[in-house]
């Protein structure tokens, strides 16, 4: 019998010790033959189909016709040049010598037929790309779309536009594209394998493989780059970084994102309708306070909806934190403190519901610290925090007075999409109810004018008008804050978060 | 063996009674909850869109129907065997599911083992020294690993292993070592109410009277505990196991979200938060069949290994 006992710990321990060398493999790949890296990344891909999912640009695999460069402004990709023949029309001209992972050629016709699989497999791009027909001759691809469309080149920046080879078996896990790297292995929302594309049009990659891992997680995130696991740890929280930051061999990169927190008021609240009362709590607002405290120092101020690199954002200087002059405001608007210090008009308390959410962890934090600053004017905020905000904000409108938010503003460096959802009667992300007469006409104007030095001017006004009315209160533009591992060389996070893995990136 | 058949039949009926209530209950749940999928069919976030799109994406799914229609149309294929397809992924729902099935099924293998590494052991300890201070011991360990919430025990155990002592991966599947870690946080997060069963059990035989004449008869100790009081104390483990079979699958969510195991974890949270109709209602139809299946064996297994339970039910006919 002592014998079996042995035999079972003779087992479990041999069990353990295979173990143990395995994954003394795995924080040991660094070989100088053959260079790999691994991308740790946090919302997991359930398809990589570059047509419904982010990761076919992001991990190298696809291309799209054109895209933002690190200034943010359009530029040739797959396309070697393009020009707009009527209000409808835009010929595009492909590069020369394009070929798919498999070796096909990449010319009009595969364009064509991978625009026509886009329209048919995702709703929301054929919604927005407005395409009537296309057509393909040679290098040339022709797009009529079925409206006036100024912006349709930018909207091409969208990764789901990506060119791929269609007629090919299961694109979710094996998708064929242009790109410098070539999938050899997808485990749904786990981990994509790549290889370097040999033939890549624009110089082969500097490094053999690459590994997209998964993790929703931000702590085991940071644990991952830590350990070696992970080279390049994207989205980390800022509370994990002093354990990396003390490290030599790690950085932090911290960059400005395309995203704005903000608040947005409802129009169809009373107090809220007098634009005194907005300005006063957007001055009660500190900034820098915010940026520093509740982001730890990982956001940059906001001055407008747009990020500063932009050509079309504002160029004023962020409103300032000033409480005397939103009292004097207030005053202005007819309140007067009450007996037990409450502000009050009319005989009606100034009473505000704050709506909130969980999502972005900071949204909250920053509901609490308007409140706390309101209550010392004597303005009461009652912060409701909610699960699904956009299903609240919508179908009980008449709940909130203001709301946190957060959203990419330009996310293919155009600020039409974002004046025409937040501030059109109609827009998608206009529960508020905002209408701002002046800004309605230049939008509809915007929405007519394809020439960039019009629409800069056109947006600019608009971002002056906003900034004036206040309907919404810019806060913060949030950092993305990236772990790098030192050995990771010509490689810095883009704003835009398209781009990550790319040809030049290289290890030493 | 007729037995075992008439068994299987009434649980088949059952389940297909059960089903029907789960499904209906799940369906007038999630259509309740605020939201729906259109803004993430739309893709609102990203790209322009208006009210009106939001209106006639909603049409073109049917979501503006009544529940009932809806429920009734899901059902009627399901009685097809076709669970449908999701509407964000835009693949069948049955796939889906089949794809990561495995990975959960294999971790939750893990689980167990891991389970009865930690347990047996404790419990085993605690019965013999019974109200000394190993009993203690275990019974602290046991109310301290009750408390803990698996996703920071699981950080924990990451923290020390794989960075500290750099023995084991943090994340992913692949070789063995990729699964100890994930079991050993799944196996912890349920051994407590298996140590304090098991402690109860032992304790109990090792003062009966079959265990006193072994032990009058001289036969080793060790021996008796591990050929007599051990494998009598199995059987209530085995009832036990089927019972929590259910939150066993559900609370393994988590722990694969946080060391991204390719199972079904990721899937079913998308699928909540962004209202995918079809696939919460087939996660629920397979998970619950997986969990009325392993009940099923769970009762044939006890029925072999506890000759009573067969005598009694042949009496009872």
């Amino acid at each position: 019998m002592k014998k079996t006992i042995y035999k079972i710990t003779a087992i479990i321990l041999f069990i353990f010790l295979i173990g143990c060398e395995d994954a003394n493999d795995l924080s040991e790949d660094i070989d100088q033959e053959n260079k790999s890296l691994t991308l740790l990344f946090s919302f997991p891909s359930s398809t990589i189909d570059p047509h419904q999912d982010w990761m076919g640009v992001r991990a190298g695999i696809a291309e799209t016709l054109v895209k933002i460069d690190q200034d943010l402004s359009i530029q040739p990709w797959l396309a070697e040049n393009w020009e707009q023949e009527d209000e409808q029309t835009w010929r595009f001209t492909l590069r020369e010598g394009l070929t798919f992972h498999d070796d096909t050629p990449v010319d009009g016709n595969a364009v064509k037929a991978s625009f026509e699989r886009l329209l048919e497999v995702n709703d929301a791009m054929a919604n927005n790309l407005k395409i009537e027909s296309i057509e393909a001759d040679g290098r040339d691809i022709l797009f009529v779309t079925s409206e006036s469309y100024p912006t349709f080149v930018s909207e091409l920046v969208h990764t789901n536009t990506s060119i791929i080879k269609v007629d090919t078996e299961n694109i979710n896990e094996q998708p064929i594209g242009t790109g410098p790297f070539q999938v050899v292995d997808f485990t749904t929302e786990s981990k994509i394998e790549l290889e370097r594309y040999e033939d890549y049009w624009d110089g082969v990659a500097l490094i053999d493989k690459v590994t997209v891992q998964f993790n929703s997680d931000g702590n085991v995130r940071g644990l991952a780059l830590q350990s070696g696991e992970a080279d390049i740890a994207y989205h980390l929280p800022p509370e994990t970084l002093a354990p990396i930051e003390q490290r030599d061999d790690l950085r932090v990169e911290s960059v400005s994102s395309l995203r704005v927190h903000f608040l947005l008021y409802n129009m169809k609240s009373s107090p809220l309708q007098d634009q005194n009362v907005r300005q006063a709590l957007d001055l009660l607002i500190d900034r820098q306070i915010i940026a520093d405290e509740i982001m730890a120092g990982h956001a940059t101020v906001a001055n407008g909806p747009f990020h500063p690199d932009f050509s079309f954002s504002n160029d004023g200087a962020p409103e300032s934190y000033d409480p005397e002059q939103a009292e004097s405001l207030l005053k202005q608007a007819g309140y007067q403190k009450n007996a037990d210090g409450q502000l009050e008009k009319d005989n009606e308390v100034l009473q505000l519901t704050l709506a909130t959410y969980q999502g972005r962890p900071e949204l909250p934090q920053m509901a609490q610290y308007l409140q706390a600053e309101a209550s010392k004017l004597g303005i009461e905020i009652n912060i409701v925090t909610v699960e699904n905000v956009d299903a609240y904000l919508w179908e009980q409108q008449t709940e909130w007075d203001l709301v946190t938010y957060s959203m990419l503003s330009a996310p293919r460096g155009d600020g039409g999409y974002f004046l025409n959802v937040a501030f059109s009667p109609d827009g998608s992300l206009n529960p508020g109810d905002i209408y701002i007469e002046d800004v309605n006409a230049l939008i509809t104007q915007l929405n007519q004018t394809s020439t960039i030095e019009e629409r800069i001017q056109l947006q600019k006004q608009m971002v002056d008008i906003i900034q004036e009315e206040v309907p919404q209160s810019y806060i913060v533009y949030p950092h993305i804050i990236v772990g790098v591992n030192n050995r990771v060389k010509n490689w810095t996070p883009g704003s835009e978060e398209y781009y990550l893995i790319t040809n030049e990136l290289d290890l030493e | 063996m007729r037995l075992v058949f008439s068994m299987i039949g009434k649980r088949i009926t059952q389940l297909l009674i059960m089903f029907l209530l789960l499904s209906f209950i799940t369906f007038v749940l999630m259509k309740l909850t605020p939201g729906d999928p259109v803004r993430t069919i739309l893709n609102v976030e990203d790209v322009s869109t208006t009210t009106a799109q939001e209106e006639l994406i909603k049409q073109q799914y049917g979501f503006d129907r009544p529940i009932l229609i809806q429920y009734g149309e899901w059902l009627s294929n399901v009685v097809q065997l076709d669970l449908g397809e999701s509407i964000i992924a835009k693949q069948p729902v049955l796939q889906l599911i089949i794809n990561r099935l495995p990975a959960s099924v294999a971790l939750t293998i893990g689980g167990l083992v891991a389970l009865l590494v930690i347990a047996v052991p404790f419990s085993v300890l605690a019965a013999i020294y019974e109200n000394k201070w190993p009993d203690y011991l275990c019974r602290g360990v046991a109310i301290i690993g009750a408390s803990i919430p698996s996703f920071w025990l699981g950080l924990l155990l990451i923290f020390f292993f794989s960075l500290q002592l750099n023995l084991l991966p943090v994340m992913g599947r692949g070789t063995l070592a990729h699964y100890i870690l994930p079991s050993v946080t799944l196996g912890m997060a349920m051994a407590p109410v298996y140590i304090k069963l098991l402690r109860e059990q032992l304790i109990d035989i090792l003062q009966s009277s079959y265990i006193e004449s072994a032990i009058a008869r001289g036969i080793p100790r060790w021996r008796i505990l591990l050929f007599h009081a051990i494998r009598g104390s199995l059987i209530p483990l085995v009832t036990m196991f089927g019972l929590s079979i259910g939150s066993l699958l559900g609370g393994i969510t988590v722990i694969e979200m946080l060391f991204s195991w390719p199972g079904m974890g990721e899937l079913i949270v998308n699928a909540v938060t962004q209202r995918d109709y079809p696939l919460i209602q087939g996660y629920i139809i397979v998970v619950g069949s997986l969990v009325v299946f392993i009940n099923l064996l769970v009762d044939l297994i006890t029925m072999l290994i506890n000759p009573q339970i067969m005598q009694e039910a042949r009496r009872a006919q």
